[in-house]
């Protein structure tokens, strides 16, 4: 289990890394945290001349809030994790953090190389899709802004181009009363989800839910946002949604084509979601209605 | 000092701190791969892709061409200078016929990962690149991937020399008797009982490094290994290098399991390839090849019968046991075939029985042993036992009070032969099932059931076969040493990997010569330091290679307390050994350290000429026939209903090894047994598609069990002596073996609630929810 050789490039810049990636073209391709990429080179199921290392350029590092909460793609998942901006600002995205893999591999692994590897059994591109997030991304010739919805078009396959970097990804900020619960089911702990839920609930000052967000992952073959369920759910007061979340959850099963491998089936999947739907969408609203679970 | 019965002495039963540890524990332990040899060259195989297929050609110019590449070994290199392959002097006198070994795929391939070339290079790296670049040309042909296809009529031959599939048909004849007894029976349960592929998975995978030196003629290996002393033959009958210019040796090895008791194919490849080149090469297994082309173990399917009376008593049973040996099985056939039968009535009194055990091959990888090779028949039986007991509305521990074997009972002659004695199942069944508090997690169980709440419980009781007196693996030597300044070494045969053999031989030592434990040392591992012993397996190394050494120990002391004679003019038999000094009973100052013995011995004039002056002895143990070790495993589990997932409760293990050496090992090794046996039932599959393609080669997809999903074990003890001179039992295998029952027959009782069964291991969410849906619920 040894790469293919390559040459390792360390740009200290976004700049300096697109132009060797424009240089480079398809033999080129961008490492980050490489918990992803490595073991694929390992085990040569792709290889590259060229890796184009952007975990170490300073552009790419930090988190801000400015209207947004924005996360530097470079930054590891575990800085995320413990920043207490990001759980004031986004908790859901500081509560999804600690499923991904085992703490060593969030110490490695990066925010923007998890979204842009878009596993679709991953927890942070279905945060992403589920709260509108949009992805900055540079190239040789400019840089341009790709909404979430529009991102992640396949297992393992985005809109960036070849030659592009995502750079960061911004989140928007919920100012009112909110919950947030990801649930998913594992073989083991630390595993990739065979099925799993990030659910968001803002309340309105009337007790209603303003805005209500529910990713999926795990299940189909890019994340999945459950329209359906936020739909039903939107407007409603709390014990009307409270009514509604068994019916609501059914709806999520049914808004995707389930995918059938060595760990579980289609079937089984929708099954499970139905019910971590529904969990997720409990603990939430009872946690923006300040009820103490 | 106890020689004799149960109680513990001063070092030997008491949990001293392991010798090993701090090494291990501080990242220091030696591996194969720590070891560099000057000028050693890597290596990296070339395997087949296809499970079933033809040799057009090979073409090896390109690898041959690549920088660094120093050479690209094919079967027409290697073949025609291999002597035998088959690594141990037992399996050459096997019954069983040995499956057609050779270095290097020529003329067709028999499984994915079946061995094709092999390249040499300066790196591991660039050797890999080199595999990349050798094509070999294949024309597919059908495979049979599992037990059944291989068993179909008209099915591919894996191994067309043998004219068969299946090697090995062992049938009783039909036995009017059984036939009587089923068909009056009040009771009579069948099932069809599988255990799934799983592999022993050691966190070290494996590696060796081979060394020839074409001017002394002397092949130097360094060796990932079980037994050194066995490899050493192995090597010297496959390259024709006399066996006393053969060493091998050993470092720290990272877990064995039974996957390195015989010495593999691919090791011995290397070791061959070595030869001829004249140089040295290390190879270290990868994970996707220690997968994928290691060994592979269990995968065994029987069709189980059960007659009973009225009350749950058993009256006759049927065992029609296959088992999968694979394409290329290491050490004989791999399994151990009508073994399993034989064990099958385990600690119950089974008056009649019919069974039959045949091996099949498949174009699988090759099986091999793995912690309690025979245990097909623990999980059979135990199963089968729960079904009975769901069959007569009984409880699953009354079926097995009814049926168990007594103190009384013994020794007891099972119907396929075996005789029990010393051994304890019907107390470790009440001690595991009071411990655990069985009848009140009955209560526990209704009440959440009354919630909807799924909870169950399972027993594995089982007797475990410990040091087999099997040709060279039912002796063992041990030599010990009294050193000129004092301090005492142990050489061995064994090969210790994970079994305390550092700690425990010198706490015998210690107890039995009568020095401080700190002062004793234990040398194993090196062929050309340490006497030939059968390795470390098959539970042996505490009954043989501990009383060799027990027998060692006391002979090196009769030497010490001779000489000590001299120089305090004292009697010997008035004289006592402790501490490190000899000592006239009763005048404690009249004494002689170890060092003062060992200096008179080791200068001109110390001691009068008559006395002997060579301060070592060898022990020698054989073994009395089988020495059987018992225990009751019990745990508790919740299965989610929702997303069928099981999380296991408590985990209760009740077990009789005799007398204990050291109780911490003694849990360790239960506990890691435990371990295995949780990864089996719950996470563990080597899963093959119908054309023999391997779907779980990377740990992405084969599932071992971490430190989240093993629970905790409780332990408790039972101690029947083991009826050798130290009482002991060998216990190293048990873990892996009961658990598996006892965590299948929890999550069958909590399904049961709901009239859900399951047939099939693995429990995975998916197969639990299917039966769950099955079943309505
Ligand atoms: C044992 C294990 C368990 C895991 N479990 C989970 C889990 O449960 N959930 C989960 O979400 N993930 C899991 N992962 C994956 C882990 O989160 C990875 O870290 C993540 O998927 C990729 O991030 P990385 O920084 O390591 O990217 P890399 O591995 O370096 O790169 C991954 C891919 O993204 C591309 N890429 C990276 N950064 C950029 C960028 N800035 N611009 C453009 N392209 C980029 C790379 O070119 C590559 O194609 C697991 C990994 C392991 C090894």
């Amino acid at each position: 289990m040894k790469a293919a050789p390559f040459d390792h490039h360390a740009p200290e810049s976004v700049a300096d890394a697109a132009a060797l990636l424009a240089e480079h073209g398809d033999e080129a391709k961008v490492l980050a945290g490489g918990q992803s990429l490595l073991p694929m080179l390992a085990m040569r199921l792709t290889r590259f001349e060229h890796l184009v290392d952007v975990s170490r350029v300073p552009e790419l590092h930090g988190i801000t809030t400015d209207g947004d909460l924005r996360i530097g793609a470079s930054t590891p998942q575990a800085v995320a994790e413990h920043d207490p901006v990001v759980a004031d600002a986004v908790p859901l995205v500081a509560r999804a953090i600690p499923h991904i893999g085992h703490f060593q591999i969030r110490n490695r692994g990066t925010v923007g190389g998890s979204i842009a590897h878009a596993d679709p059994a991953s927890e942070l591109p279905a945060v992403a899709l589920a709260l509108d997030a949009v992805l900055e991304v540079a190239g040789a010739t400019g840089t341009r802004e790709i909404a979430a919805t529009d991102f992640f078009e396949g297992t393992w396959s985005t809109a960036l181009a070849d030659d592009e970097i995502l750079t960061g990804v911004r989140f928007p900020v919920w100012t009112g009363r909110q919950g947030a619960a990801v649930r998913e089911v594992a073989r083991r702990s630390g595993d990739f989800a065979i099925a799993g839920v990030a659910a968001a609930v803002e309340l309105d000052a009337a007790d209603r839910v303003a805005r209500v967000a529910v990713g999926l992952f795990g299940v189909a073959s890019t994340p999945v946002r459950a329209s359906a369920t936020e739909a039903a759910l939107t407007g409603a007061s709390v014990a009307e949604a409270t009514a509604a979340l068994a019916d609501a959850a059914l709806a999520a099963a049914d808004g995707f084509d389930a995918v059938d491998d060595l760990h579980a089936t289609g079937a089984y999947r929708r099954r499970v979601t139905t019910h971590l739907v529904q969990t997720a969408l409990t603990a939430a609203i009872q946690e923006a209605s300040g009820v103490r679970a | 000092m106890s020689d004799h019965g149960i109680g513990a002495g001063r070092y030997v039963g008491q949990a001293v701190q392991r010798k090993e540890d701090p090494r291990l524990l501080t990242g220091h332990g030696r591996y194969v791969d720590d070891v560099t040899v000057p000028r050693m060259l890597h290596a990296a195989f070339v395997r087949s892709d296809l499970a079933a297929a033809t040799i057009r050609s090979i073409d090896v110019s390109e690898a041959l061409a690549l920088d660094g590449v120093v050479a690209v070994l094919t079967g027409h290199d290697l073949n025609g200078i291999a002597g035998s392959m088959q690594p141990s002097m037992n399996v050459e006198n096997s019954p069983f016929p040995c499956a057609p070994l050779r270095p290097l795929a020529v003329t067709d391939v028999r499984f994915v990962g079946d061995p094709v070339a092999l390249v040499v290079a300066e790196s591991r790296a660039v050797a890999e690149d080199a595999a990349e670049l050798v094509f070999v040309d294949y024309e597919p042909t059908p495979a049979v991937a599992t037990i059944e296809a291989a068993l179909a009529d008209g099915a591919p031959l894996v191994h067309p020399e043998f004219g068969t599939n299946v090697p090995v048909d062992f049938p009783m004849p039909a036995d009017p008797e059984v036939e009587a007894l089923f068909a009056s029976a009040a009771h009579v349960v069948e099932h069809r009982i599988v255990q799934h592929r799983y592999n022993p998975v050691p966190m070290e995978p494996r590696g060796v490094i081979a060394g020839y030196d074409n001017v002394t003629g002397e092949l130097d290996v360094w060796l990932s290994t079980q037994g050194p002393h066995e490899a050493r033959l192995t090597f010297s009958r496959l390259t024709g290098v006399p066996e006393q210019h053969v060493r091998v040796r050993m470092g720290d090895v990272g877990g064995g399991f039974g996957q390195k008791f015989f010495t593999g194919h691919d090791e011995q490849v290397v070791v061959l390839a070595a030869k001829h080149l004249g140089r040295a090469i290390k190879w270290i297994e990868d994970r996707r090849e220690n997968l994928l082309a290691a060994t592979h173990s269990r995968s065994d399917l029987a069709d189980v019968a059960l007659a009973l009376d009225a009350d749950g008593r058993i009256l006759a049973a049927k065992f029609d046991h296959v088992e999968d040996a694979g394409a290329f099985p290491v050490g004989g056939l791999g399994g151990v075939g009508p073994f399993v039968s034989m064990l099958f009535p385990g600690p119950y009194r089974i008056p009649k029985i019919w069974w039959r055990s045949r091996i099949v091959c498949t174009n699988t990888c090759g099986r091999g042993a793995y912690r309690g090779p025979w245990m097909f028949e623990t999980t059979a039986r135990e199963e089968i036992l729960d079904v009975a007991a769901r069959a007569v509305g009984i409880d699953p521990r009354e079926i097995r009070r009814i049926n168990v074997v007594a103190d009384d009972d013994q020794p007891y002659n099972t119907a396929t032969g075996m005789m029990f004695e010393r051994v304890t199942p019907a107390t470790t069944l009440e001690h595991a099932t009071q411990v655990i508090d069985y009848d009140g997690f009955r209560a526990t169980q209704a009440a959440a059931f009354a919630e909807g709440r799924l909870l169950g419980i399972g027993i594995g009781l089982y007797i475990e076969p410990t040091s087999s007196p099997a040709g060279s693996l039912g002796v063992e030597a041990a030599k010990v040493r009294l050193e000129p300044g004092g301090s005492v070494t142990v050489f061995l045969g064994t090969a210790a990997h994970g079994q305390s053999i550092e700690t425990t031989m010198a706490q015998v030592v210690a107890e039995h010569l009568g020095v401080p434990y700190e002062q004793v040392a234990v040398i194993q591992g090196d062929t050309d330091r340490t006497p030939f012993g059968g390795g470390t397996g098959g539970s042996r190394t505490a009954v043989i290679a501990g009383n060799a050494t027990r027998l060692a120990a006391q002979r090196v002391r009769e030497k010490v307390v001779e000489v000590a004679a001299h120089l305090l003019e004292a009697a010997p038999e008035d004289l006592e050994v402790a501490d490190g000094r000899v000592a006239v009973r009763g005048t404690p100052s009249r004494a002689v350290t170890l060092a003062e013995v060992a200096t008179a011995v080791h200068n001109v004039g110390g001691v009068a000429v008559d006395v002997p002056r060579v301060l070592e002895a060898t022990g020698r143990y054989e073994t009395q026939g089988m020495t059987w070790s018992n225990a009751c495993h019990v745990c508790t589990v919740e299965v989610d209903r929702v997303t069928g997932q099981v999380t296991i409760g408590r985990y209760v293990v009740s077990e009789d090894c005799g007398r204990m050496i050291n109780p911490m090992v003694v849990e360790g090794q239960v506990q890691g047994g435990v371990a295995q046996g949780v990864g089996g039932v719950l996470y563990e599959h080597f899963v093959y598609d119908d054309d023999g393609n391997p779907l779980t080669t990377t740990f992405l997809d084969y599932l071992l069990p971490t430190a989240v999903e093993v629970p905790r074990v409780e332990i408790d003890h039972v101690v029947t002596d083991g009826g050798n001179p130290s009482g002991v039992k060998g216990m190293g295998e048990g873990g892996a073996i009961g658990s598996v029952p006892a965590v299948f027959n929890a999550v069958a009782d909590a399904l049961s609630l709901v009239g859900a069964t399951v047939l099939d291991q693995p429990l995975t969410p998916l197969r639990v929810v299917e039966a769950l849906e099955a079943a309505g619920a």
